[in-house]
């Protein structure tokens, strides 16, 4: 067989084909399955992203508040009444010594926050929940004597 | 590789098909199918039960990608292509380097096959019993009319390699036959 024939009986085998049978049902069947485990990971990757969304909102809020914070004030302005004349926690063991200050701290940041924001919720809450974990944290010290 | 006629009149389909229609991709499936198991089962070694396996796992990935699909090439030329990909990753998976798996140990037997001319079926036997990586080069240079450039950028290989594994692959195929080059 000379090189000329041998290209041609190997290029004469270049012919379309049909399978012995119809291929379409497994096909078929398959893509359904694929659809279907599509649909179930589709939620999943909504949920991961939506998390990811939420994460970086609440990053992006506390820079945000922070940088609201840090900010320099012309004038100081006097503390809200209510909170400033409430009594500041002295408790009598030296352990929580460090926690109270850090709650009047908090709190004297949060009220001069809300000077800058008075309409803010969200300092607002951040606030009584201030407020209601010193509460907590004086409870368990009378309790503990 | 020169795009099928067909591929003309698919776009509608191939439209629709991208879109999620079901009936739409059946219908391309039942105008290409023939192109596509023709080649698949050559890359098989004209195995019939593992041409089956490879074309449906061609067409199902033709489906999940479809969406993707740019229209840069004919429809049929980018199935016919995704297809091929799918049968020579086959090879790999089963082992098979597809350009260095040619080893003399692993010849064909010569001893029934004819000295001359091959009959159609005793070629594709033949070429059927190469070794997976020879059959690859072989069926896409000297069959398919792929390029060396492109059977060596599908294979991840350099031109010359291609080059030189289509030649062992002839030598094997001739010895497999009877001739003596």
């Amino acid at each position: 067989m000379n090189e000329f024939e041998w290209h041609r009986q190997l290029r004469d085998l270049r012919q379309p084909q049909l399978p012995p049978r119809d291929l379409w049902p497994s096909i078929d069947a398959a893509l359904h399955r694929a659809d279907a485990a599509n649909a179930v990971a589709a939620p999943r990757r909504r949920r991961r992203h939506l998390l990811v969304a939420a994460g970086l909102a609440a990053s992006a809020l506390l820079v945000v508040g922070m940088a609201w914070q840090l900010r320099p004030t012309p004038h100081a302005r006097p503390v809200v009444r209510s909170d400033a004349a409430a009594p500041a926690w002295k408790p009598s063991d030296p352990r929580l010594a460090g926690a109270a200050v850090e709650f009047t701290a908090a709190r004297m940041e949060l009220q001069q926050a809300l000077q800058q924001a008075p309409d803010s919720p969200a300092l607002r809450r951040l606030l009584l929940r201030t407020r209601q974990q010193q509460a907590q944290w004086q409870g368990r010290a009378r309790d503990a004597g | 590789m020169s795009p099928a006629p067909i591929d003309a009149i698919d776009t509608d389909d191939v439209h629709a098909a991208a879109a999620g229609d079901r009936h739409a991709f059946e219908r391309l499936y039942r105008l290409h199918i023939g192109r596509i198991y023709g080649a698949v089962h050559r890359l098989a070694g004209y195995d019939h039960a593992r041409a089956e396996d490879l074309t449906q796992e061609a067409f199902v990935r033709a489906w999940q990608k479809l969406p993707g699909f740019r229209h840069e090439s004919a429809f049929g030329t980018w199935l016919y292509r995704l297809a091929v990909n799918v049968a020579l990753m086959d090879i790999r998976a089963r082992g098979a380097d597809p350009v260095n798996m040619v080893d003399d140990d692993h010849l064909p037997d010569p001893g029934e096959a004819p000295f001359c001319a091959a009959e159609r079926d005793e070629l594709q036997r033949a070429i059927g019993r190469l070794p997976a990586g020879a059959r690859a080069v072989l069926v896409l240079h000297d069959i398919e009319g792929w390029r060396h450039e492109d059977i060596g950028h599908e294979l991840g290989v350099a031109v010359g390699t291609s080059k030189a594994q289509l030649h062992r692959a002839r030598q094997l195929l001739r010895h497999a036959l009877g001739e003596r080059s």
